[in-house]
């Protein structure tokens, strides 16, 4: 059973409280070929309330299956640290 | 906004203007780029009598637009030597422009050592004696100039930019009268401080809101605009819950957050001096969650931080403080940053210079790494003007060469902030490029760069962060001359029609058909004037480089950073 180190921050640390988990440095232990969305579900959270997830320090894939070591952190939306889309970011922008 | 001040320091005099032709459609950091461009030789001595120093509401400052109350100030900088625009809240740049003044540009230099204080009314001009101001620290000469005129906008330096050091800061008084706003990186505070300015107090009693071209239109304009920010997560709910400090933990577990004077990417203690933390923290003081830093703001990132009894300690508390008194020097204590900051307000000092400062000071011995109680001994000796304070109050590249340091993260002279150019590289094209020195707000790359949220650019990698770090410094140039908060650009981003609903607030106002292709064309010019001074000033290319400690691999992603000179060369190279 993989075994990760699990972090969640800003609003979610809050409901995880509330929903029995723990939300800073904990290592847990997933089940085989889990992924980050089944963990995300395992908490009692809403998946739309989550942004996005780093797995191993980067930005990662809600579909991401878990290895044993990984760290796994989620993140809500309502982060800063501006631009997102600023200029040309993306193709489409408005004012690329 | 149509007249222009221009006040003599050596002679203590003072005229009206109409700006010219040139200058009347230029607002914030637009204006004040292009007159020091037009009026400063750039090679002047920053503290000599050849310096301007302006300030100049942003187009859209008192017609209440939402988060539109921002100031810009702009001087040779006697930190960086190069061209320098400073952004900052407060209560000043609304009054300005309620006055009908497009700028208030400060000229000369005495010849003597008196002091002056410069009141701005609705008609008026007046240059009096700081009397028993001098010498003393923001926060008293806050209280002391609103128990004489009442809530006023002032802009003042403390013992540091008495002192003429390039790490000065000039404080603003915030809606509370707490120095808790600034003008903070390019040492503005010592070419106020040169021109034997305590304070300019702005008292903008039976003005009037800025006219308006097309009312209906604004109100209409403004309406979606605050709806806008107010609907968005990160400027309706993030901001205002944890402030921008929400950012330690996230920065720190995507591997970025400079630790020890940026030499790994994590901080083993991020937690306990986490944006949560300090939330947590303010409610249990009884402190202030979430404020705003001008009338009119409506995401409200600002707080009041108390001490353990109760007691005020700080506002306006911010990722970047947090870091460079944090994780930067290994403090790990959430008070003892707290007071850092405090004492960083009242002497009237840049918090992110003097973080880095200190870790230069740590590098050498001097205190030692994470002891937060010496490093509230060292900063309080700027305050004393003591032979270490002026030291320490020069910032990190003086200090590291007074100690013969080798290991100073700095580009121009200026710190870099709390993001590693390596693990973000965005943000590092932007330190190395920006006319400003290393400066985030000079082009956020952090978080298409960290979230991959409507983006995909690997933060570990070159890819298009070139590009990237461009469009975004054009981008930030533009919202500095409107006066807004660059917060603006959560919701400007992901709205559909984000940029559209800035330019229709402008056309609005001023009775124009502008483009988004304009604003667009107005931040390029922007940089094209910085540029172009810093070019008369002696910069080349090779001055658009971090320093060769970044050359070294950083953990935990194992990342140098690996830009070549002509790679850079290629991020404001507009034709």
């Amino acid at each position: 059973m993989p075994e990760i180190l699990f972090n969640a921050f800003s609003f979610l640390q809050k409901k995880l409280k509330a929903n029995g988990f723990d939300h800073s440095n904990v290592t847990i232990d997933v089940p085989e070929n889990h992924s980050v969305i089944d963990l995300i579900k395992s908490m009692d959270l809403d998946p739309d309330g989550i942004e996005a997830v780093f797995v191993n320090g980067k930005a990662g894939d809600f579909e991401y299956i878990i290895k044993d070591k990984d760290r796994i952190a989620l993140i809500p939306p309502g982060t800063p640290g501006p631009h997102r889309l600023l200029l040309g970011i993306r193709p489409g922008d408005p004012i690329k | 906004m149509s007249k222009i001040i221009r006040i003599n320091t050596k002679e203590r005099t003072f005229n009206y203007s109409e700006p010219d032709e040139e200058f009347a459609g230029l607002g914030g950091r637009a204006f004040t780029s292009r007159m020091i461009l037009k009026e400063v030789p750039a090679t002047c001595h920053p503290l000599g009598k050849h310096n301007k120093l302006v300030f100049a509401p942003g187009l859209l400052a008192g017609t209440g637009a939402a988060n539109s109350g921002r100031l810009s100030a702009g001087a040779k900088s006697p930190l960086t030597e190069g061209i320098k625009e400073s952004n900052a809240g407060g209560l000043a740049a609304q009054k300005i422009a309620r006055m009908g003044i497009k700028a208030i540009v400060l000229e000369d230099k005495p010849e003597d050592d008196k002091w002056f204080n410069i009141v701005i009314k609705k008609d008026s001009v007046e240059i009096i004696p700081a009397g028993d101001l001098k010498g003393k620290g923001t926060n008293e000469t806050i209280s002391k100039l609103w128990e004489k005129y009442g809530k006023t906008g002032v802009i003042c330096v403390g013992q540091a930019g008495e002192q003429l050091m390039i790490s000065a800061s000039m404080q603003l008084a915030d809606p509370n009268g707490r120095p808790g706003r600034a003008f903070g990186r390019g040492g503005l505070g010592a070419v106020l401080g040169s021109k034997n300015i305590k304070a300019i107090i702005i008292d903008d009693a039976g003005s009037k809101r800025v006219d308006i071209a097309d009312k209906d239109a604004f109100t209409a304009a403004n309406k979606i605009w605050s709806k806008a920010l107010t609907d968005h997560p990160v400027s309706g709910e993030g901001l205002p819950a944890f402030g921008t400090a929400v950012l330690v933990n996230i920065i720190n577990e995507a591997g970025a957050f400079p630790t020890k004077n940026f030499r790994e990417g994590r901080f083993e203690h991020a937690h306990d001096i986490s944006g949560e933390k300090l939330s947590e923290t303010i409610t249990e003081r009884k402190g202030v969650v979430s404020e705003g830093c001008h009338p009119g703001c409506v995401i409200k990132c600002s707080q009041v931080y108390n001490d353990k009894d109760g007691n005020y300690l700080t506002s306006g508390f911010e990722y970047e403080t947090i870091w460079a008194f944090g994780a930067n020097t290994m403090i790990k204590d959430l008070d003892d940053i707290a007071v850092l900051d405090k004492l960083s307000d009242e002497y009237g000092l840049d918090t992110i210079e003097m973080g880095v400062t200190i870790g230069i000071a740590m590098e050498a011995g001097v205190v030692p790494w994470g002891d937060g109680k010496k490093a509230i001994e060292l900063l309080e000796e700027v305050g004393k003007g003591s032979a270490l304070g002026k030291i320490i109050g020069n910032g990190a590249a003086f200090t590291g060469k007074a100690y013969g340091i080798d290991r100073v993260p700095v580009v121009k002279r200026q710190s870099l902030p709390a993001y590693d150019p390596r693990a973000t590289k965005g943000v590092g094209v932007t330190y190395a490029t920006s006319p400003q020195g290393a400066d985030h707000t000079a082009g956020y790359a952090v978080a298409p760069n960290i979230l991959s949220v409507g983006g995909s650019e690997d933060p570990l990698k070159k890819g298009n962060n070139v590009e990237v770090s461009r469009n975004l410094q054009i981008a930030t140039a533009a919202i500095d001359a409107a006066g807004l908060c660059l917060f603006v650009a959560f919701p400007v981003l992901d709205h559909e029609n984000g940029v559209q609903l800035i330019v229709d607030l402008l056309n609005a106002q001023l009775g124009a058909s502008l483009t988004t292709d304009d604003v667009v064309a107005l931040g390029t010019q922007i940089l094209k004037d910085e540029i172009e001074f810093n070019k008369l000033a002696g910069f080349t290319k090779k001055d658009d480089k971090l320093p060769e400690m970044f050359d070294d691999s950083f953990e935990p992603h194992n990342v140098k950073w690996g830009y070549t000179e002509q790679e850079l060369s290629k991020t404001l190279d507009f034709k």
